[in-house]
């Protein structure tokens, strides 16, 4: 198509679709058979059929939901990241969030649950969340002294690695319940959504995209390079402080919510970016949503009937598809710079 | 982009609604008419256990029942009666006698079998291949049985189809605990069984009494403990037999996991007339277990009478040769020299009902020098 709006109205109008169906068999399908007219029935007409109704509205739609929010904020969180260090494998994890949202899961597990309290799932979130934060500032606190982005990035790994560190020396000391769980945990799975986590996720989506899209202009001025940028009117410093914080609250709530979800972050962005074939901000972050929610909505709905009642990890799945994506776009950058 | 914008914000914001409205339904209180209030119902009898000590229970009139669980609190309601009001905080209502219960909890199956009450099952959280008990094998193989995903991936839509009624959890739901929040919130109560903290084995035989309690049979459970714990007593009120032995599995890192001395297995050493050999740091801890370095185990047991290999995690040995493919060090033990290494069998954690067998077995062990296989204990070739 010769004029680039075209092709990007013809791009988002399939994402759109491609979601919007993807939704609907992620509501539609489980492991218990139930109709398109018993689906129905269940989300417009209420009070006919209890059960169809619980499965739908209880499971089914809260994790579609929470696939379809989480999975657009982490591919997002990866565009970022990836536009910021010009570096296209860089992943929304990769300042070492989920380790950190690891490590405060497993102090929870140990130090909470190991002296034969309970902890509620909002307090695991809650940890996890903090877990995750607490990376996020200590990154923050270096981006204020580190000034290249490469270096960046080692913090970053340095950071994961502390935090990987410390919680196998806690787990170490833990019982062997607490070992099982923790690996369970870090897995990653949307299923157990409760409509209360989604309220909860959709708040910190809206919030994070509406601060991404009031990025995109800055955005745009930084892919010409930070020099450039300064001199059109860009606070590099403020700028690179907003997009990791924004970056890292959307990458906090995915971990928090769902564990951590390998790929999605890395992947979407390559895909949308090819398929757009623009890198512009104001484009790519509402294609990367949509193509990050499409990935998660598809991965989920074959980890959780593929082998039903056995439910695969949903990592497994997106690794299956997304490892093979970042191996091409490695191998396509390559033939490219050769 | 201006629309692109309006449309992503329309479409989180629709979302948004749906989900509120969706939960509003969900939120509709349930119908019913009310019960009695359970504070003016007057108890009719206490369930004490003898040895366990983390559950009690008691009985009501209308046939209701209290049972508390650890920290736990659950209301019995016979089928066809009303639920009661006023019930105390934070405490699961479950129908009784159960049906249709989902259980991931693997060692109470043996609760059900020997109350012959596996009809009461409709799910597990282990499948075929993971059961040593053949009834509960074969209940999954049949199909009477139908395995519904681990512990902390339920495949709820299955066990919503199938009407389940109840949930019977290890602790292990307590680091799921949004799996537990989603049961509860599919109007499934989960039942968190904690016999596996006793630590005196007669304790954990007693909570037969539980699940006498949650499939109306507890004149069955309580005779058939009556009769285990009576096959123990020429055991108990013998004098000690004498014999050191240790209890333990060598770890794919080559560390020793071993009993620590206030576990049931080791008391169970203790009261079949032998002493269980463990390193003992004088710390209190719940655990039941401990990794050590082979070194320390070697300080603590190389002098043993008799080792014992734990073949719940790494699979059962046959032969001594096997033993000591795991740990080379082993051929210094004394035991190892004596020719005095035994094996449990796998399925002998699956069977808290076999305490008393166990314990038989050990006994045996310690005083027959001919002793060779019993029904949970074979020796080494």
């Amino acid at each position: 198509m010769k004029h680039p709006a075209v092709r990007w109205g013809v791009c988002f109008v399939l994402l759109f679709l491609a979601v919007l169906a993807l939704l609907a068999a992620a509501v539609a399908a489980g492991s218990v058979g139930l109709t398109l007219p018993q689906v129905s029935r269940a989300l417009l007409a209420p009070g006919q059929n209890p059960l169809a109704e619980g499965i739908v509205r209880t499971i089914r739609m809260p994790r579609a939901l929470s696939a379809l929010l989480l999975g657009g904020c982490l591919a997002v969180s990866g565009y970022l990241l990836q536009t910021y260090f010009s570096n296209p494998i860089a992943g929304p994890f990769v300042l070492g969030i989920s380790s950190g949202a690891k490590l405060a899961v497993a102090m929870a597990m140990i130090f909470v649950l190991g002296r034969g309290r309970t902890l509620s799932s909002l307090g695991m979130i809650g940890a996890a969340f903090a877990g995750a934060l607490a990376a996020t500032g200590f990154i923050l606190l270096l981006s204020l002294r580190i000034r290249r982005m490469s270096q960046l990035i080692v913090g970053g790994v340095m950071v994961g690695y502390i935090c990987s560190a410390i919680t196998d020396f806690a787990v170490t000391f833990a019982e062997d319940s607490n070992i099982v769980n923790l690996h369970n945990w870090s897995l990653g799975s949307f299923s157990g959504t409760s409509w209360g986590s989604v309220r909860v996720m959709a708040l910190v989506t809206l919030l994070g995209l509406a601060a991404c899209l009031a990025l995109a202009k800055p955005m745009n001025a930084y892919r010409l390079g930070e020099s450039a940028a300064q001199s059109l009117g860009v606070n590099v410093r403020l700028f690179r402080t907003a997009l990791i914080l924004v970056s890292s609250l959307l990458s906090a709530c995915v971990t928090a919510f769902a564990g951590p979800i390998s790929f999605v972050g890395i992947a979407v962005p390559q895909l949308m970016r090819a398929l757009f074939g623009t890198g512009q901000p104001l484009v790519l972050l509402p294609a990367c949503f949509l193509g990050g929610s499409a990935a998660c909505l598809g991965c989920d709905l074959i980890a959780r009937t593929l082998f039903a009642p056995t439910e695969l990890s949903v990592s497994s799945v997106t690794a299956v598809f997304g490892a093979p994506i970042v191996l091409w776009m490695m191998l396509r950058r390559s033939a490219a710079e050769g | 982009m201006r629309a692109a914008k309006s449309i992503a914000l329309g479409a989180a914001c629709a979302l948004m609604l749906t989900g509120c409205a969706a939960q509003g339904a969900q939120e509709t209180a349930a119908q019913g008419a009310p019960g009695p209030n359970w504070a003016s119902l007057a108890p009719t009898g206490e369930l004490v256990p003898e040895y366990a000590d983390e559950f009690s229970a008691t009985q009501y009139e209308g046939g209701y029942t209290f049972l508390q669980i650890g920290e736990a609190q659950y209301v019995l309601c016979p089928r066809g009666e009303q639920t009661p009001t006023g019930l105390p905080q934070g405490a699961a209502v479950i129908e009784t006698p159960i049906e249709n219960a989902y259980l991931t909890a693997t060692s109470a199956m043996d609760y059900f079998i020997s109350l012959d009450s596996l009809n009461a099952l409709a799910f597990s959280g282990t499948n075929a291949d993971g059961w040593y008990l053949p009834e509960a094998r074969q209940a999954l193989q049949t199909g009477a049985i139908a395995y519904a995903g681990k512990y902390s991936a339920p495949d709820y839509e299955m066990l919503l189809q199938g009407g389940c009624g109840v949930s019977i959890q290890s602790t292990m739901i307590l680091h799921s605990p949004d799996v537990k929040e989603q049961l509860e919130r599919l109007g499934i109560p989960v039942l968190v069984e904690r016999s596996s903290y006793e630590s005196d084995p007669l304790a954990r035989m007693e909570w037969i009494k539980v699940y006498g309690l949650l499939l109306d049979k507890l004149p069955q459970a309580e005779a058939i403990f009556a009769q285990k714990v009576a096959e123990l007593q020429p055991v108990l009120q013998q004098p000690a037999a004498g014999g050191t032995a240790a209890f333990f599995y060598i770890t794919s890192a080559g560390a020793v996991n071993v009993r620590r001395p206030n576990d049931y297995i080791a008391r169970m050493i203790g009261m079949a007339g032998g002493e269980y050999l463990a390193p003992d740091d004088g710390a209190e801890t719940a655990r039941s277990t401990e990794t050590i370095q082979m070194e320390q185990f070697y300080e603590t047991a190389h002098d043993a009478d008799y080792l014992i290999y734990n073949s719940t995690i790494d699979g059962e040995v046959r032969t001594v040769q096997e033993l000591l493919q795991k740990s080379t060090v082993l051929a210094d033990f004394a035991a190892v020299k004596a020719g005095r290494v035994y094996c449990t069998s796998k399925n002998f954690f699956q069977e808290p009902m076999s305490m008393a067998d166990f314990l038989l077995d050990v006994h045996t062990m310690l005083t027959d020098p001919d002793f060779t296989a019993g029904k949970y204990l074979y020796k080494l070739s």
